[in-house]
């Protein structure tokens, strides 16, 4: 199975390539380009961005697996990633983890049956002030509690 | 030309050199493991600390510049903390198998560990990230992520020298490791230099390992067979068998590498070897002493020389050395006063190369035969015609085959002439019909020199005495030669090349001290 932009994808890598004078820098715009498609990023996208920015599949697997918010495996409708770095963890991210993980029956980089929700663990999300905080799929949710995660989690569709 | 000193002593080295290499020129080693002086800095091993006057912090040796008055100092408490902090580290993902790697005793790992480790672990063990281990990856690697210390060397190695990019770091944090792609093997001609540039064992070679420990190894300075480059290699043996080649540094040649294929050569040095010289009487091979066969074979050719201009003949090989094939042209022209003097390719393969290291020339020295006065090409053909003629009667056949000819052809031919004489190293289509066999020395068990394509006179090493009951060529050449009448005074390789530079133009003036370790042009 081969992978192809769409047209609207090709006409953004196109134009992406004309934005960086090296063309290595399309690495990263290209890989979220790939994930918007699919919905993570899959070995024949690796490979066919490789082809187009001329290097190695192994070289874009390097960046695509260096950073968190490539998915290469396929997630959910709703990603849900718990930050667990040192803020979060004091104000009680370790039980947050535990909680959702309960309410959605699913272990931490596990996807529920219905494929509505992954769950993950990350290690910071940047947003100290205002521990504990997840994100889920683009979307900020801070000063999180229990109650405040079921109402967010529930009023999802 | 910065003045510094390092720990004391005061050196001056020239603009732009690291601290790493300016230690290196007053003999203080700095411990690292990313640095390779063939590759790029990473500096991200963090080995090769030391303390710089007026620096607040600890500086990397090998990415550091020197500059004027600089002062360093790599023997403090400091530095030596740091370093086995630094290991530490390095060791806490790292598997103690030192017992079943094949990189023990030749490891940076283990040879730091003795002084700047020796540390109880901090780190429990259920804690420890496993990764793959025992990787086919393909070419003659194999992997195991887990003895990775990731300094990426080998994904320098790949991105720099061949740019064929197959490994990189996949993952982060204590989870990173180096791989291939998916379906993506390694794929190029030089993946053996992987191992030799791991600084530990995670890349290792498939047909090395678990051949031998390294410790029980001997070297010796010599040239690949392979093809023209002549790239410098080490024999590396135990008593007399050969268990592998290493890349030899010469900048002019092979800079650190070597190809796959020449890597491979060393097993020419062990398989199917003539051992013991027997002559074909009534087609049953017949041991016969070296007593006996030599005057027998300079009585053959002598007769066959005196029955008519022509009837003998010699074929000589580009697998020889410069001094070989000076002794064989002498002996077919003055001695035997042949014109049937003509020498083979071996077998050219499909004659690839690369515009690096692999020559389309499978041979080590037909630059050599040529400026020897020994032609190949249509004097060749010109001599197989005259053989496959019937008119010569008595041949001397240098190597294990004619050409690229099969076993068959090499056989009808070959049973034109009513005495054959093969000198040579390996089983093969002409020891398979030879009226007489000489088994001789291989490349690891014999010295002298070799031209490269460019003209580059090499020397190799004989490693240890030849095998079984085969001789030393240069030795055979002049006992049959010395049977024939010649009178030769020759003793040993040294004494042949010294009589081949009076009298070859190309040669002129050079002697095995100049030649040295690195090679020398020849004249043009």
């Amino acid at each position: 199975m081969s992978f192809e932009f769409s047209d609207a994808g090709r006409r953004e890598f196109d134009r992406l390539l004309t934005r960086y004078p090296d063309r290595m820098a399309v690495v990263l715009p290209a890989l979220h380009l790939a994930q918007r498609e699919l919905g993570y990023v899959s070995d024949e996208a690796i490979v066919h961005i490789a082809e187009r920015v001329g290097t190695s599949p192994a070289y874009v697997e390097g960046v695509a697996t260096f950073y968190t918010m490539y998915n290469r495996k396929p997630v959910g409708k709703y990603h849900v990633q718990i930050c667990r770095n040192i803020s979060c963890s004091l104000l009680g991210a370790e039980h947050l983890i535990e909680h959702v993980s309960k309410k959605l029956g699913v272990a931490p980089g596990e996807t529920t049956p219905d494929g509505k929700f992954t769950l993950s663990k990350v290690e910071c999300l940047g947003s100290c002030g205002t521990a504990p905080v997840m994100m889920v799929n683009d979307d900020y949710h801070e000063n999180l509690t229990a109650g405040s995660i079921d109402r967010i989690l529930d009023g999802l569709k | 030309m910065p003045n510094l000193t390092i720990n004391g002593i005061a050196v001056a080295v020239p603009d732009g050199t690291t601290i790493l290499n300016a230690a290196k020129t007053i003999g203080v080693h700095v411990p690292h493991y990313c640095y390779h002086p063939r590759l790029s800095i990473a500096g991200n091993c963090r080995m090769c600390l030391v303390e710089v006057e007026k620096f607040p912090k600890l500086q990397t040796a090998c990415s550091t510049v020197v500059t004027e008055g600089m002062i360093v100092r790599t023997d403090t408490e400091k530095v030596r903390k740091a370093v086995t902090g630094v290991l530490e580290l390095i060791l806490i993902h790292h598997p103690i198998d030192c017992p079943i790697c094949d990189q023990a005793g030749e490891c940076g790992l283990q040879n730091y560990y003795m002084t700047y480790g020796l540390h109880k672990s901090r780190y429990a063990l259920e804690d420890k990230v496993h990764k793959k281990k025992v990787q086919d990856i393909g070419g003659q690697i194999v992997l195991d992520a887990e003895r990775c210390i990731l300094c990426s060397r080998c994904v320098r190695f790949l991105d720099e020298v061949t740019q064929t990019r197959e490994l990189h770091i996949f993952s982060r944090g204590d989870h990173s490791e180096i791989s291939v792609f998916p379906g993506r093997p390694l794929s190029n001609d030089y993946t053996g230099n992987l191992a030799d540039i791991c600084p530990v064992g995670a890349l290792t070679s498939k047909d090395f390992r678990f051949k031998c420990r390294v410790w029980f190894l001997k070297g010796a300075e010599s040239i690949c067979t392979g093809c023209s480059n002549g790239c410098n290699v080490e024999a590396h043996f135990k008593g007399d068998i050969l268990y592998r080649l290493k890349p030899r540094e010469n900048e002019a040649v092979n800079r650190s590498w070597m190809c796959d294929f020449g890597r491979l050569e060393y097993k020419k040095a062990n398989d199917a070897r003539l051992l013991a010289p027997f002559v074909r009487e009534g087609g049953a091979e017949k041991a016969v002493s070296w007593g006996a066969l030599v005057p027998r074979v300079a009585l053959e050719l002598s007769r066959a020389a005196e029955a008519g201009p022509d009837a003998a003949a010699v074929i000589a090989s580009p697998q020889l050395s410069n001094e070989e094939l000076y002794l064989a042209r002498r002996i077919a022209t003055e001695l035997l006063g042949t014109r049937n003097l003509a020498f083979t390719h071996r077998a050219p393969g499909d004659g690839f190369e690369d515009g690096f290291l692999i020559r389309a020339d499978k041979n080590p020295n037909s630059r050599g035969a040529r400026l020897l006065g020994i032609p190949d090409g249509a004097a060749f053909d010109a001599l197989v015609e005259r053989i496959a003629a019937g008119t010569v009667r008595a041949l001397l056949v240098f190597g294990n085959v004619v050409g690229s000819f099969t076993e068959a052809e090499t056989a009808a031919l070959l049973s034109k002439v009513p005495f054959v004489a093969q000198v040579g190293t390996n089983d093969g289509p002409v020891s398979k019909v030879a009226t007489a066999v000489m088994p001789s020395a291989s490349f690891a068990e014999r010295g002298g020199t070799f031209t490269s394509h460019a003209g580059r006179v090499q020397r190799f090493r004989a490693g240890f005495a030849p095998r079984g009951k085969a001789r030393n060529t240069v030795d055979l050449l002049v006992e049959l030669a010395n049977r024939m009448g010649a009178g030769w005074t020759f003793a040993g390789e040294a004494s042949v090349f010294h009589a081949l530079s009076a009298t070859e133009a190309p040669f002129a003036g050079m002697t095995y001290e100049s030649v040295g370790s690195q090679g020398q042009e020849c004249k043009p």
